[in-house]
């Protein structure tokens, strides 16, 4: 278990360095320098940049300003995906920083959820663990758990705190055993190729024959063309230890040849997030 | 859900295997087909969307409701408040130009509601995912739609722990939609299958949960639905 705690802290901590730059459609009083800041992976795009709203509205009239929303690359950024997701999905050939576009004006009325609070984002996270728990435990941790420990989950995620957050995420991760461990793997797989945004499968742990499944046959089922056959052999990265957790999975594959480039993102360990983003053949 | 008192109320006799709550996504298709052969029947409207190259799909119905006009207006004003933006200057400037517009509005406004209802495989039920806008394309806000929630209804959703009428990026289309949370279907759900199974009957599990959660959100399921869909095999 010592190895999975420095994997778990190490997922926790990952960070991306962005670059944040208003975007020349905004009117300004002065000139907008951009704001350089290091975003958590396992956090969400409207819960980390106070700092650079405060920035660029002090360059701006106040009455100029609705809704901050970010876009890469004519992209905009859907802050309810985590943020690793979102860079591993849309930027992660690319070389650092992580170049953002920041708005206050046109918010993508069809593209984006509204953000107005810390409560909508504590919502969305909340009603993401109840949905991966409702997968594992059919929703009996989350449930059992008082109001106080959902708020502790969702504080630790706000406030960067590793142990507060993990003291109660360990109950989710639970993995019984006896009872063959997870009833479902909570999982998506993020895709930028068409309307669908994701996959998400019932997807058992446990093979009819009891044999203990690995993130590899998970991948070949759902996305064979994204594994290629003999040419391409996956690593034995792809391997999960079955005492291992999901959640503490990571594993950073070197851009294959085409057409697939595959990155696994657990997220906060209560969910297993796959960017894969699908080139044309 | 305190709606369901009177299921309640008819008792949960005898220790017989409870009804499984829950749905599996064969069943919800199959559901969905008796359903939508009914709706074809009496022209309501819905329609089956295939998933291309899948098995899966959802059922959809657009419905044009007729609002009072100052819904809109005072609701349009209140969404545009905003933590950071408001200036005192921009509060009286929006008010001037809804008092012109509502002197000249005096027609009926049309709000365009597209309903959808979808399979969760997580909960294994169906999840009703709609989204709403003026008949000139303007999404509804969060706060406009709340308000269109009929008034019997408000209280009880408003009371958590994680709001039941949210956004949520619509799972299979990838756009901002407005969803009923379903983690309490089940509190629903149960009372009436159990109902069911006591009196040897077999309901269509969509019909029965269409016709719950539907008029919270105002989407009409007319009874003959109850009476003339029946299970799937």
């Amino acid at each position: 278990m010592a190895d999975d705690k420095d994997v778990l802290r190490d997922v926790w901590f990952g960070r991306i360095p962005a670059c944040f730059t208003l975007s020349p459609e905004e009117t300004t009083e002065r000139e907008a320098e951009p704001y350089y800041l290091l975003l958590p992976r396992v956090s969400y795009l409207t819960l980390v940049t106070d700092k650079v709203k405060k920035h660029f509205l002090r360059v701006m009239k106040a009455e100029d300003s609705t809704e901050m929303w970010f876009e890469y690359e004519g992209t905009p950024l859907k802050w309810h995906y985590p943020i690793g997701v979102l860079f591993d999905l849309h930027a992660s050939n690319t070389a650092l920083p992580w170049n953002v576009t920041v708005h206050f004006k046109n918010f993508p009325e069809h593209d984006l959820l509204h953000c107005t609070s810390n409560s909508v984002i504590e919502a969305h996270f909340m009603s993401c663990i109840k949905e991966a728990d409702a997968l594992k435990h059919k929703g009996q941790v989350i449930n059992d758990m008082q109001k106080k420990d959902h708020k502790q989950l969702w504080m630790g995620l706000q406030n960067d705190k590793f142990d507060q957050f993990w003291a109660m995420n360990r109950k989710l991760m639970e993995y019984p055993t006896d009872e063959g461990g997870f009833r479902y793997i909570p999982f998506r797989m993020y895709q930028t190729m068409g309307e669908r945004p994701f996959i998400q499968k019932l997807f058992r742990p446990v093979s009819p024959e009891g044999h203990t499944l690995t993130l590899g046959d998970l991948l070949k089922e759902l996305f064979p063309a994204a594994i290629c056959a003999e040419e391409n052999p996956r690593p034995a990265a792809l391997h999960v230890n079955p005492r291992c957790e999901w959640g503490n999975l990571q594993l950073a594959l070197p851009p294959p040849s085409p057409p697939a480039c595959l990155t696994t993102q657990p997220v906060t360990g209560t969910e297993i997030s796959l960017s894969v983003p699908v080139l044309p053949w | 859900m305190k709606l369901l008192r009177v299921w309640n109320d008819m008792g949960m006799a005898g220790e017989r295997n409870p009804a499984s709550c829950y749905l599996d996504e064969r069943t919800f298709r199959l559901c969905c087909q008796l359903f939508l052969q009914h709706s074809e029947t009496i022209q309501d409207g819905w329609s089956w969307e295939q998933i291309k190259g899948t098995d899966e799909g959802f059922m959809k119905k657009t419905v044009l409701m007729p609002v009072k006009p100052s819904f809109l207006h005072k609701q349009h004003e209140c969404s545009m408040q905003d933590e950071n933006m408001v200036t005192d200057d921009v509060q009286a400037n929006v008010e001037d130009e809804t008092a012109g517009v509502q002197a000249v509005c005096e027609i009926h406004a049309v709000l365009r509601y597209e309903y959808h209802v979808l399979y969760s495989c997580s909960y294994q039920i169906p999840v009703l995912y709609f989204r709403a806008s003026t008949l000139d394309g303007r999404p509804l806000s969060l706060e406009e739609v709340w308000s269109n929630v009929h008034p019997n209804y408000r209280q009880r959703l408003q009371q958590g722990p994680w709001d039941t009428l949210t956004q949520q990026e619509h799972p299979l289309l990838g756009q901002p939609f407005f969803m009923l949370h379903p983690c309490r279907t089940e509190e629903f759900m149960k009372p009436a299958l159990d109902l069911a199974q006591a009196e040897n009957k077999r309901m269509n599990y969509v019909v029965t949960w269409l016709s719950v959660v539907g008029p919270v959100v105002r989407l009409d399921v007319p009874l003959s639905y109850s009476t003339e869909v029946s299970a799937p095999d």
